[in-house]
Formats: structure tokens, C-alpha cells, sequence
């Protein structure tokens, strides 16, 4: 009884102390009032319709809606045959090969930001979008690779010689057999990349340039200018957009199998 | 069938050539330039940087919250992990779904709910003044309690998830046993729990370690340029100063620490694999 | 070549990077035959089933396949079935699209297809489970899929590796019956790839055991259990007490040794299975170290100048307890002669 009762106090406090913050942010984002506070001071909704109506947030949505689909795809066709050929093929410099397409993930998004500014889109004159968008795919690159690595190790190879032996060609072995066995795989990638891509902060934060923020950076500069809710029911918003799609993947191919 | 290595390196090469194109070599020119004196080679950016004190104070406190924070996270990971474990499969599966929630969530909402709590007119502030043991409300942003705070929540998840799984691994008989054997609580913890989730205990460290280090929006919102750490001193050096020489000196610092970090990670993972 | 050959194996040499697998094989499979490549791991029996079915590129040699040279011919245009040791069925399609994959590739009329997957379901008994997915299967079951979907390709020669290995002893009975009843049905040509004796003996019409990367013996179950080549087969079929001949004489650890009986010239060797050792009389002795009853026998291990001896005795004699002294005899009249030790 005792040790039940010291359960439910740890966990209370713990979970209280993590997802605390998200409920309070909701609430917040509910004020009737024009400065940020809790307790709200009044019911209503005018904040959460007034992120809709905020142009910039309008347009950096959709600038980190491209990034996270696209980068993550390209990330994931960079990355799907990478990890393939890991996984199947005996490489000299194997190692090598999975160190550098993993690195992305132990270098601070910041720095690759920063060098990407100074020596693709100042001297080469490579756009801003290009940049980051090439920064999103290689940071989402080694989520793609190690998901999709996970998703091949639990499949036997000798089906792909089984589907030779039976008439296939290498290449029509591999989206015959191989890809409808790593489908669930693939999706929980892209899912994954998505939500790392769009949450992401630091890379971005020196490839902004006229028109071209990520939402979580425009979220950052308002911030700094403004201390009503609407940065409150924006975070509640994006945060139920991740629930959502984190619960929708877990219930349809249990997400948590391939992270 | 799988002996053509041409084949092989045909399907790894556009995956390898892009990240080193977008992302190696830019990453490692700017590393360079932390080498880059008057005449050639020089170790001068070092030298200039550490001779600041502000910067030095910026290292020292973004390891000291770093060490903190680890800390911190492992004796509420451990407190928590157990209770988990613990509880009934379906009660465990719904909390633990709770506990990994908050990684899902966008960092800078995550912050910016302190701002809401820790601020002016926050929440606690509003409490202390209702309850009237303060008539002015309380400073508690851009300090490092605020950061700390931050940051712990920010990374707790980790340290969780990984004790979980580690104290899962954990023969099931091993904590009776002990208790049969005339153990206490603390000697069952310190000669027990503590040896057989080691390995959990590491790696959760060093994610939520590595973490701290690298983190940046917690600081910015709720540490501000009172409360530097190292990413955002780099930040400020950059866009307040063009100062690259510093820039890449802390970016050699942020790699050499997340990278023996990992390394550490790997042959923890390797040892295992024996 | 006559003209009931199947398969014909032309100084075949396999190699993986600089370590050779198999040296200058030489085999010829006639048309409805069922050989059983035999040997312990890493003996090349795997790696010669492979070549044969063109997951390996040879690194020399010729294979030929009805006569033509198929040594070149990719995998997928060879026209060989493989039963894998897992199965390799695709975990995604039913029981019914396993078997059908191969005729849908060839782009075969539908009712045809389905006629032929419902036949070959039909051999292997499974035509009420067609609609399952693999994973809901027994391993039995999934190895009858397995079985199925390569013969209804109608495969100039099927491959199977080690296809009772992964069944419980029940079932390998079963499916051996099986395999025999759908070759003898067929009348394919079937090469199987076994590490256990016992298989290989009641399987196949000839037996290939395989040492090293070559060819040790090649003979029929019979001759290869009363006659094998060399103290190899001899120990891998069950002879327990394999000796050498010097001068007419046993070489023993204990030094030359006389045999009991007179020794064909030219033997290398003499090999005696446990129940050909005579066990209370005989000029050597040796000491009990274990006995365990095996319903019509008891099985003795001795300890002897001449080294280890198993030696069977009918359960009807008395029982000789752990460290008695036995007297026992390698009588020459009931040894194997081997014309090469090694």
C-alpha cells in the first residue's frame, strides 16, 4: 500500500512536471485577455483565430510544411537504397558510408546551419530555400537511414533469391518482394522525419532570408515583438497537429515497432 | 547475388556524396577557420577565445547546467522508470505513452509554456501575490533556474525512456532476492538496480548530457542574453559581431563533445553486442 | 553426354574472394534422380547448390543444364526451383499468391494460373489454406507452400536445402514420405543438400559426400553404408571405431596390433560399426566408462589400449557395470574395408 501510494505520488509529479507546461500553454492560448497569463482572464477563442490570420505565419506554415514532406522525401530517396545497400551488400568502407550519412545527427543543427550560409548561399550564391531545404533532408537523412536499416535487418534476404529463382529481375525483386515488407517501415520514417523536420530550430536559424522562415523561427522572432497568446495557441495547435499524427501512426502500423 | 560491390556503392554513393557535399565539408571548413591565424596554422581563435572571461563563464556554466540537468534526470528517471516498470502492462503502456508525448511537441512550444508559467504575470507569480507572500512579482526568467527548469523538461523523457528499458532488462528476480538476502532499499538501489542498469543509466546520460549542450531555444527564451550558453554565444558572436573565429571554436567544442559522447554510445552498444 | 542427363557439373570451382569453396567438381545427375549432396558444414555442399541455381558465379567450370551451358545464365532464367532451408516465402502475399508469383511473373493467362496453384496446393496438401498469409502457417505447412511454389514452375531441377532441418522429428518423417511420394509423382530431377546421414540414406537414389570442397565418395545409400571410401564416410555413416593397417597389422595407439581374421589386400583400413565389436571375449580389454539401454541393446563406451570403443550388446546378457574390465574383439570378417583412411 505503501509502495502504491509512493507510485502515484512520483508518477503525478513526473507527468505533472512534463505535460503540465502543454496543458497550461492550452489554457493560456484560450484567454480573452490581450497579454499572455495564467489564469486566463476569460474564455475565448480570438487567439487561436488570430494565428490563422497572421500572414507570416501563414507563409512559414507552408514554407516548413514543404521542407518537412519534401526534405523528408528526399531524404527518404537518398536514404531507402543507402540503407538497402548496407544492409545487403558486403561494402568495403561500409563503416564509412554509415558514419557520414549518420552524422548529421551528432553535429548541432546550428553549425550546419552556419556553415552552410557562409560557404553555399554567400559565396555561391546558393538560395536560402535551396540551402534549407537541403539542410532538412540531410538532417532527416540518418532517421531515414537507421528506420529503414531496422525495417531490412527484420527481413530475410534469401526472399529476394526466392523471387529471382522464381523469374524477377534483381530490381524487380526489390520493389516485388522486398518494398511491400518495408512499407511500414518506410512510413514510420517519413513520419519520424516529418516531425523532426518540422519541429526543428537550429539549422534554420541563419538560413532565414526575405520570405523564406521556418514556422518555428517566425514563431521565435514574434515572440520577441509580441507577448500576446497567439504564440500560445499556435504551440497548442502544432502540438495537436504531432499528437495526431504520432497517434494516428501508432494505431495504424505501431509507429513505436520501428523507432 | 550480392557480391557486386559496384552495384552496392551505387545505391550508398548518392546518400554519401550528398552528405558530405551539404554537410561534412562546409561543416568541416568552418572547423578550419577556428585554425586560422594571420600566417597559416595558429591556434590563436583558441587562445583569444578561452582569454575571454565572459566565454569562459559561457563554458563553464553550459557544462555546469549540462552536469546538472544529467543529474538531476537520473534520480527522477530512476524514481519514475521504476514506478513504470511497476505498474500493471496496461496502466504502463498509457504512462509511458505519456512520458514520450512531450518529445513529439515542438521545442519552442515546449519552452515557451515556462514563459507562460515563469513569466511577469505567469502563473506562479499570480499564485505567490494571491497568496500574498509577495507583493512584486518574482524574477525568474532569463536566470538559470529558468534554463535548468527548461531543459530538465525538455530532456527528462530521454533519461526515462532509456532506465525504462534498462531496468526492464533487469533479471526479475533480482531486487526480491536481494531483499531476501537482508538488503535495505538504499544497499538494494546501490548494489543491485544501480550495476544491472548501467548501461541504461550511460546512455540515457549521455543523450540528455549532449542534449543540454547542443540545446539551443530553451536558452534563448528563457535564459536571453543574461543567461548565455554556448549555442547561444555563438549565435550573438555571429549576428551581433561577424565574429566566425569564435563561431568555429564553439562549434569544435559543441563536436568534440557530442561526438566522444556518441563514441562512447557505440562501444557501449558494441560491448553489449558480445 | 547421354541423353537422360540432367545436370552436369564440369570441373566446377567456387570460390568466395581468395578462399575456394569447391575445386574442380565433377558430377552428372540423370533425369529423375534424386541425390542427396551429404557432408558436414563447410564441406561446399551449400556453396555448390548455389552455383548450381546461379546465386554464385562459378569461378571456373561449366554447368550444364539438359545439355545446354547455363553457366552464364542469370538466376531468373534458369528454369531451377530452390526450396530454401527458411522457406524465404513472402511474408506480404497469401499462400495462394506465394505459389502463384512465379507463374503471374511469367505472365501466364489466369485461369491457368489459378488451375496450376490450385494443383500444386492440391500435391502438397493445402488447397483449404490458400488464403492464408505465412506467418499463420506451421513450419510444416510454410515448407509445403515452399515446395509447392517451386514445382509448379515445373523447374527443370529442384534444389532443396537441408529441407527436413527445421522440423520437429514427427513431421520429418512426414515430409520425407512427402518429398519421395512428389518425386516419384513428378518425376523431377531433385538435388537436396543435408548435413544428416540418416536423410541423405533413406532419401536418396545416390548419395554425394562432400569433404573439403570435392567429392569424397558418390555411390548409392546402400554401397556408401556397407562400403565406404574412407574412414571419412566410414566415421560420418556410423562406423565408431575406424583403424588403420600396418604391415597386415592394426596401428593402434597402443603400437601394431594383430587382427582377428584375414585382411583383403590392399585395405587401408578396417571400420567397425558399435555392433559389430564382439563384447566378452577377445583378446583386448577394456573399462566400462558408460552404458545405456537402448531397448534391444545396450550401448557401451570403453576405455582401451586401442583408444574409445562403442560396442553394442543385446540387452538379453548381462549387464557389464561402469569401471568392470570387458574383454571384447574387432573381428576383421565384420569390419568395412576402406580403401583410404583419411
Amino acid at each position: 500500500m505503501k509502495r502504491n501510494l509512493s507510485t502515484v505520488l512520483v508518477l503525478g509529479l513526473v507527468l505533472a512536471f512534463l505535460i503540465g507546461p502543454f496543458l497550461i500553454i492550452i489554457a493560456a492560448s484560450l484567454s480573452a485577455g490581450n497579454s499572455l497569463a495564467f489564469p486566463p482572464q476569460g474564455l475565448s477563442l480570438k487567439w487561436v483565430a488570430k494565428v490563422f490570420t497572421v500572414e507570416s505565419f501563414r507563409e512559414s506554415f507552408a514554407t516548413s510544411m514543404f521542407l518537412a514532406i519534401f526534405g523528408t522525401l528526399a531524404a527518404l530517396a537518398l536514404g531507402v537504397p543507402a540503407a538497402y545497400a548496407l544492409n545487403r551488400y558486403r561494402l568495403p568502407f561500409s563503416e564509412t558510408v554509415r558514419t557520414v550519412v549518420s552524422a548529421p545527427i551528432i553535429v548541432p543543427g546550428i553549425i550546419v546551419g552556419l556553415a552552410l550560409l557562409r560557404y553555399l548561399v554567400i559565396p555561391a550564391g546558393v538560395p536560402v530555400m535551396l540551402a534549407l531545404f537541403c539542410a532538412h533532408t540531410a538532417l532527416v537523412l540518418p532517421y531515414a537511414v537507421r528506420v529503414v536499416s531496422a525495417s531490412l535487418g527484420n527481413l530475410r534476404s534469401d526472399i529476394e533469391e526466392a523471387a529471382v529463382l522464381l523469374g524477377c529481375t534483381r530490381s524487380g525483386a526489390f520493389f516485388r518482394v522486398v518494398l511491400p515488407n518495408i512499407r511500414g517501415g518506410i512510413l514510420a520514417a517519413f513520419i519520424l522525419g516529418f516531425v523532426t523536420s518540422f519541429n526543428q530550430v537550429p539549422v534554420s536559424l541563419f538560413l532565414s532570408g526575405p520570405g523564406v522562415r521556418t514556422l518555428p523561427i517566425d514563431m521565435l522572432g514574434y515572440m520577441e515583438i509580441n507577448y500576446d497568446p497567439s504564440v500560445a495557441a499556435l504551440s497548442a495547435l502544432l502540438a495537436f497537429m504531432s499528437i495526431g499524427i504520432v497517434f494516428l501512426a501508432e494505431r495504424f502500423l505501431g509507429f513505436s515497432r520501428y523507432v | 547475388m550480392f557480391q557486386n560491390r559496384r552495384e552496392g556503392l551505387a545505391l550508398a554513393l548518392p546518400a554519401a556524396v550528398f552528405a558530405c557535399v551539404v554537410f561534412l565539408v562546409p561543416v568541416a571548413i568552418l572547423l578550419s577557420e577556428g585554425f586560422r591565424g594571420a600566417a597559416g596554422f595558429s591556434l590563436t581563435p583558441y587562445v583569444e577565445f578561452f582569454s575571454s572571461p565572459l566565454n569562459r563563464a559561457v563554458f563553464l556554466r553550459t557544462l555546469k547546467l549540462g552536469a546538472l540537468v544529467t543529474l538531476v534526470a537520473a534520480v527522477i528517471g530512476y524514481a519514475a522508470a521504476y514506478a513504470i516498470v511497476n505498474l500493471s502492462p496496461a496502466n504502463r503502456g498509457r504512462v509511458f505513452g505519456l512520458v514520450v508525448l512531450p518529445l513529439m511537441i515542438s521545442p519552442v512550444a515546449r519552452t515557451y509554456a515556462w514563459l507562460v508559467i515563469l513569466g511577469r504575470t505567469g502563473f506562479v507569480n499570480q499564485a505567490l501575490t494571491l497568496v500574498g507572500l509577495t507583493d512584486e512579482p518574482i524574477r525568474f526568467l532569463f536566470t538559470e533556474t529558468a534554463v535548468f527548469i527548461g531543459l530538465l523538461q525538455l530532456f527528462l523523457p530521454l533519461m526515462i525512456i532509456s532506465l525504462i528499458s534498462a531496468l526492464e532488462n533487469m533479471p526479475r528476480d533480482a531486487v526480491p532476492a536481494a531483499r531476501v538476502l537482508g538488503a535495505s532499499w538504499l544497499q538494494v538501489f546501490t548494489r543491485v538496480i544501480l550495476p544491472l542498469t548501467k548501461e541504461g543509466l550511460v546512455i540515457g546520460g549521455t543523450l540528455v548530457f549532449t542534449g543540454s549542450l547542443t540545446a539551443y531555444i530553451t536558452p534563448a527564451i528563457l535564459g536571453g542574453s543574461k543567461v548565455l550558453m554556448l549555442e547561444t554565444l555563438l549565435y550573438q558572436r555571429v549576428t551581433v559581431a561577424n565574429d566566425f573565429a569564435s563561431a568555429a571554436v564553439i562549434a569544435m567544442i559543441l563536436i568534440v563533445m557530442s561526438f566522444s559522447a556518441n563514441l562512447l554510445l557505440k562501444r557501449l552498444a558494441r560491448a553489449r553486442g558480445r | 553426354m547421354s541423353d537422360d542427363t540432367c545436370l552436369a557439373l564440369e570441373r566446377l570451382t567456387l570460390a568466395y574472394g581468395d578462399t575456394v569453396a569447391v575445386d574442380a567438381l565433377d558430377l552428372t545427375v540423370k533425369r529423375g534422380e534424386l541425390i542427396a549432396l551429404l557432408g558436414p558444414s563447410g564441406c561446399g555442399k551449400t556453396t555448390t547448390m548455389r552455383a548450381i541455381a546461379g546465386l554464385l558465379e562459378p569461378r571456373s567450370g561449366t554447368i550444364r543444364l539438359e545439355g545446354a551451358d547455363i553457366t552464364r545464365r542469370p538466376a531468373n532464367k534458369r528454369e531451377i526451383g530452390l526450396v530454401f532451408q527458411s522457406y524465404a516465402l513472402f511474408p506480404h502475399l497469401s499462400v495462394f499468391e506465394n505459389v502463384a508469383f512465379g507463374l503471374r511473373l511469367r505472365r501466364e493467362p489466369r485461369a491457368a494460373v489459378e488451375a496450376k496453384v490450385a494443383e500444386g496446393l492440391r500435391t502438397v496438401g493445402l488447397d483449404h489454406l490458400a488464403a492464408r498469409k505465412p506467418a499463420e502457417l506451421s513450419g510444416g505447412q510454410q515448407q509445403r507452400v515452399a515446395l509447392a511454389r517451386s514445382l509448379v514452375m515445373e523447374p527443370k531441377l529442384l534444389l532443396l536445402d537441408e529441407p527436413l532441418s527445421n522440423l520437429d522429428a514427427r513431421l520429418r518423417l512426414e515430409m520425407r514420405a512427402e518429398l519421395q511420394r512428389v518425386q516419384k509423382a513428378s518425376g523431377i530431377t531433385m538435388i537436396f543438400v543435408t548435413h544428416d546421414q540418416g536423410e541423405a540414406l533413406a532419401l536418396a537414389d545416390r548419395i554425394v559426400v562432400m569433404r573439403g570442397g570435392a567429392i569424397e565418395q558418390l555411390a548409392t545409400p546402400e554401397e556408401i553404408w556397407n562400403r565406404p571410401a574412407s574412414g571419412f564416410v566410414a566415421e560420418f555413416v556410423g562406423f565408431e571405431t575406424v583403424l588403420g593397417l600396418r604391415d597386415g597389422k592394426l596401428d593402434t595407439p597402443a603400437g601394431l596390433v594383430p587382427v582377428s581374421g584375414d585382411v583383403p589386400a590392399g585395405a587401408a583400413g578396417l571400420a567397425w560399426r558399435p555392433g559389430a565389436v564382439t563384447l566378452g571375449t577377445g583378446p583386448f580389454e577394456g573399462e566400462v566408462l558408460g552404458v545405456s539401454f537402448a531397448g534391444e541393446s545396450r550401448e557401451y563406451l570403453l576405455d582401451s589400449p586401442l583408444g574409445r570403443i562403442k560396442a553394442d550388446a543385446p540387452a538379453s546378457l548381462a549387464m557389464h557395470g561402469i569401471g568392470a574390465k570387458v574383454a571384447f574383439d574387432l573381428p576383421a570378417a565384420r569390419a568395412a574395408v576402406l580403401p583410404r583412411l583419411g
